[in-house]
């Protein structure tokens, strides 16, 4: 007979729980109560109540063009970073190459190396070789930081993974796409679905690279954020914020709805 | 015969003005306020006047600095503006055009040191930030009235200085280092104050909304800062007022430099001498309160009490020679991070 | 088609995409680190770098405040992702959710709600100098510890959902097992869960460790001028003083003291779980 979970230890998780819950989601309580003032400061609480800087964001064509431009940047993003980085992650953890370590580092470099040092040889390499920077620099280059966590995540759940099973699926007689497909890619999936979420993320809150490869036109929402703050730093950077923060909420409920989400996470 | 050649010439011209109806130039400008400024005062009137479309990239000084270096090889800005001194090395990197003075309607009525080298393709100046001390009126006990003040032991837990990255920082620094008794040679008797303001309590920032944060939330009473945000924080509704300190108003010159290597020279041109030309000048007085480097501007009102114009009191800004701190700022910086770091 | 082939067709687009988009461009930028003033090439920035206390300092707070903020993800990450993975379903999506909300606001304007509750009239300053645990006048902003604090809750979601995913997998019922033969509840945990979910911490602190090495904004916001990390001061290099050769050879000091500390750990973490 097993004995429960001490009473002691289930107290003790739930004030875990509540304690992380108000470290995680106060600063962000503060943004959308900056959002919602009335004055022109960044200050909280909020000095009265009014929506004016969600007004002045959704009736701003500079917002709404940004954000545009980011949400399609990072969606090209996820699949590229997803398809690169899960590909290798699944080579890495076959051992089958030599240097599979090496292999493993090399592919976490891209993290380590602060990203001004990598936009600025970007934009050197890209200016010597194609001229004017275009949504496609974007692309690459974001792509090159955001691959690494998917390799890193797929490596993790592979490492657990059974090593027999794609065995097993060759004895049967299934061929090499069959296996990739029907055995090893439902192993990764979890780890897939970590790393596009965290390539996702990096990319629409990229503001290194984006400040640095932009022309006129190509300009992301978080490098709207940051031109926006020197000369009107108003609740309006907050009011996107929280307009974010809604969007992803109500986007997990909408999945919810259709498909619920404990088969999502439960994978 | 003549018929084919008027009608050919007639051609080229249609061809041309179509041409020019087209042509775009690119150029920086520094977000916000200053935008929609730089947008009515300058590019809107001049797209009208040429018909030619403007497109701006929202980057400051030291970013579209890093970002015109990394593009050598295919710059992608025809005009570049810049607040920190950038240009200087940029001319001497070859980044930027040299400038003939005679291009240039409007360069002739520039005060002098506003064109200080044209020719060797530093841009001329089209705005001048006084930087002075802005100050909390509700909040301080006994207003500064001179640079000497901020080393006031009662300010220390309430004053906020600029760090030296930021060029009001910088030149801020350089002024208290002058009336201490340093000079563009020995920063020691700046530096020793600063320290002391910090075992005070006094607070470093780096970027401008940390400032107005810190006058909005934190009990700010004075910083040496400049006019232009001195203007924003008041239009923000802050009981902030800027003063010029006794000892003199250093100024800070924002450039329109001319990027080298690009085929819209002439308009680029075009774009600089409507940045330099009075109307421009006046506009950015009254939305930002800049000081006309265009001698042949008149302010009036409101706008002239806040902001110096014409020769004589432009001629009473400081201006901290600009070759030697580009030759010093990095052993400065340094200097700067070792005297505050914690 | 060998098994091998395999495995290098699979590896192919990611070493494209690694060599020609990243190696190319950074390896031209870091070669400015070595590059003398007359085409030669010098040591000089490297021994600028190495002889200066302020510097080193720098690059000592960097490793330290990486490591604590490592350290405390994984304290906090670990209990987190193992209620996570044994809650129901739903409360489960909820507990997820509440992790990354973080990485859905900008960076800037998060660390902005960090700086206005931890700023010397803010509610977190305020408190600690109500309960008297602080001095008057006292604000967490511009110290370590505020670092810290704002980085962590950027980090966690990357150690928590790195240790979930490993123990979504662990089969509940070798726990059960482990209680069964008459371990506690947390003796469970420290030798069945714990040895079992290596490979998602050893993933988890990798990128926590590396990303709060070489982050720049939430550190320069937080820390400000006063407490600078090596980012911070490549960024310097690179926009202020526009020296790039100096910002070049911090990056590789960067680069070679992170690897310094993360060999050995995948080393012992692999030999430990293998």
């Amino acid at each position: 007979m097993v004995r429960a979970v001490p009473p002691a230890l289930r107290v003790a998780a739930v004030v875990f729980v509540a304690l992380t819950a108000v470290f995680l989601v106060g600063p962000l309580v503060v943004v959308v109560g900056v959002s919602l003032s009335e004055s022109q400061f960044i200050a909280f609480p909020p000095a009265g109540l009014s929506l004016r800087w969600y007004d002045r964001v959704l009736s701003s064509e500079a917002f709404l063009a940004a954000g545009w431009l980011s949400l399609r940047l990072a969606l090209l993003v996820t699949l590229s970073a997803t398809l690169v980085g899960g590909a290798a992650a699944i080579a890495i953890h076959r051992r089958r190459l030599p240097g599979g370590e090496v292999l493993g580092a090399l592919f976490l470099s891209p993290l380590v190396l602060p990203t001004i040092i990598y936009a600025i040889g970007m934009l050197m390499l890209w200016s010597a070789l194609f001229g004017p920077v275009s949504l496609a620099a974007l692309w690459i280059g974001h792509t090159v930081i955001a691959a690494p966590y998917v390799v890193r995540t797929t490596l993790a759940v592979l490492a657990d993974s059974d090593p027999f099973a794609e065995e097993a699926a060759r004895t049967m007689g299934a061929g090499r796409l069959r296996r990739l497909w029907l055995v090893v890619l439902p192993q990764c999936l979890p780890g897939l679905g970590a790393g596009a979420f965290f390539a996702f993320n990096l990319s629409f809150d990229e503001a290194v690279l984006s400040l640095f490869l932009r022309r006129p036109g190509l300009t992301t929402l978080p490098v709207q954020i940051y031109g926006q703050l020197e000369f009107s730093p108003d609740p309006s950077v907050a009011a996107v914020s929280s307009l974010m923060i809604a969007v992803t909420v109500g986007l997990i409920v909408v999945i919810d709805r259709i498909v619920g989400v404990q088969k999502v996470a439960s994978t | 015969m003549r018929n084919t050649v008027l009608l050919s010439v007639s051609a080229a011209a249609a061809l041309a003005a179509a041409a020019a109806s087209a042509q775009t130039i690119t150029i920086n400008s520094f977000g916000g306020r200053y935008e929609e400024a730089h947008r009515k005062c300058v590019i809107a009137p001049f797209e009208a006047a040429t018909g030619a479309k403007v497109q701006i990239v929202t980057a400051y000084s030291a970013d579209a600095f890093a970002q015109l270096r990394a593009q050598a090889a295919a710059p992608q800005f025809d005009v570049i503006h810049f607040s920190g001194g950038q240009e200087i090395l940029g001319a001497k990197e070859g980044l930027l055009a040299p400038i003939d003075a005679a291009s240039l309607a409007n360069a002739a009525d520039l005060v002098e040191v506003a064109r200080p080298n044209l020719a060797g393709g530093q841009g001329p100046a089209y705005s001048i930030v006084a930087l002075g001390l802005v100050y909390n009126s509700q909040a301080i006990p006994a207003p500064p009235t001179a640079w000497a003040d901020l080393a006031r032991p009662e300010y220390a837990g309430n004053l906020v200085l600029t760090d030296m990255s930021n060029t009001y920082g910088l030149q801020g620094f350089l002024m208290l280092n002058q009336v201490l008794g340093g000079d563009m040679t020995n920063i020691q008797p700046g530096l020793d104050a600063v320290k002391t303001m910090l075992d005070g309590g006094a607070v470093v920032v780096s970027t401008s909304p940390e400032i107005m944060q810190e006058f909005a939330q934190n009990e700010a009473w004075v910083a040496p800062y400049s006019s232009d945000y001195a203007f924003t924080l008041r239009e923000a509704g802050l009981p902030v007022v800027f003063a010029r300190g006794a000892e003199g108003t250093p100024a800070v010159f924002i450039t329109a430099n001319l990027v080298a290597n690009r085929p819209n020279a002439e308009l680029a041109l075009k774009f600089i001498d409507r940045e330099i030309s009075p109307e421009a000048q006046v506009c950015f007085a009254g939305e930002m309160r800049y000081a006309p480097t265009n001698l042949k501007a008149e302010l009036t009102g409101a706008v002239a009490e806040d902001t110096p114009y014409g020769a004589e009191a432009l001629g009473s800004l400081l201006r901290f020679d600009p070759t030697v701190i580009e030759a010093n700022r990095a052993a400065w910086v340094e200097a700067w991070n070792r005297t505050i770091a914690r | 088609m060998t098994d091998r082939q395999e495995s290098a067709l699979l590896l192919l687009p990611g070493l494209l995409l690694l060599a020609g988009a990243f190696l190319v461009p950074i390896l031209q930028m870091l070669a400015l680190s070595v590059a003398g003033p007359d085409g030669g090439w010098t040591l000089d920035h490297f021994r600028r770098f190495l002889g200066d206390g302020f510097y080193l300092a720098v690059l000592a707070r960097t490793v330290r405040l990486s490591l604590v903020i490592t350290a405390i993800c994984l304290a906090v990450g670990f209990p987190m992702a193992y209620i996570m993975a044994r809650a129901r379903p739903r409360p489960r999506v909820w507990l997820i959710v509440l992790v990354i909300l973080p990485l859905m606001t900008s960076v800037v304007v998060r660390t902005f709600g960090w700086m206005v509750l931890l700023s010397r009239s803010g509610l977190v300053s305020g408190l600690l100098r109500d309960f008297g645990l602080a001095p008057r006048n006292f604000a967490l902003m511009y110290t370590e510890t505020a670092i810290v604090i704002g980085m962590v809750q950027v980090l966690l979601p990357f150690m928590a959902l790195s240790i979930l995913g490993v123990i979504l997998r662990i089969d509940p019922r070798i726990e059960e097992a482990a209680r069964t033969m008459g371990c506690s509840f947390l003796r469970a945990l420290a030798a069945v869960v714990l040895p079992l979910s290596l490979p998602g911490i050893v993933a988890g602190s990798l990128l926590v460790f590396t990303l709060s090495a070489s982050s720049f904004v939430t550190p320069n916001l937080l820390g400000g001028p006063r407490v600078q990390v090596l980012a911070a001061s490549v960024w310097r290099a690179v926009t202020q003083t526009l020296d790039w050769p100096f910002a070049a050879a911090q990056a590789v000091i960067l680069f070679a003291g992170v690897l310094a500390i993360l060999v050995p750990y995948i080393r012992i973490a692999g030999r430990g779980h293998g």
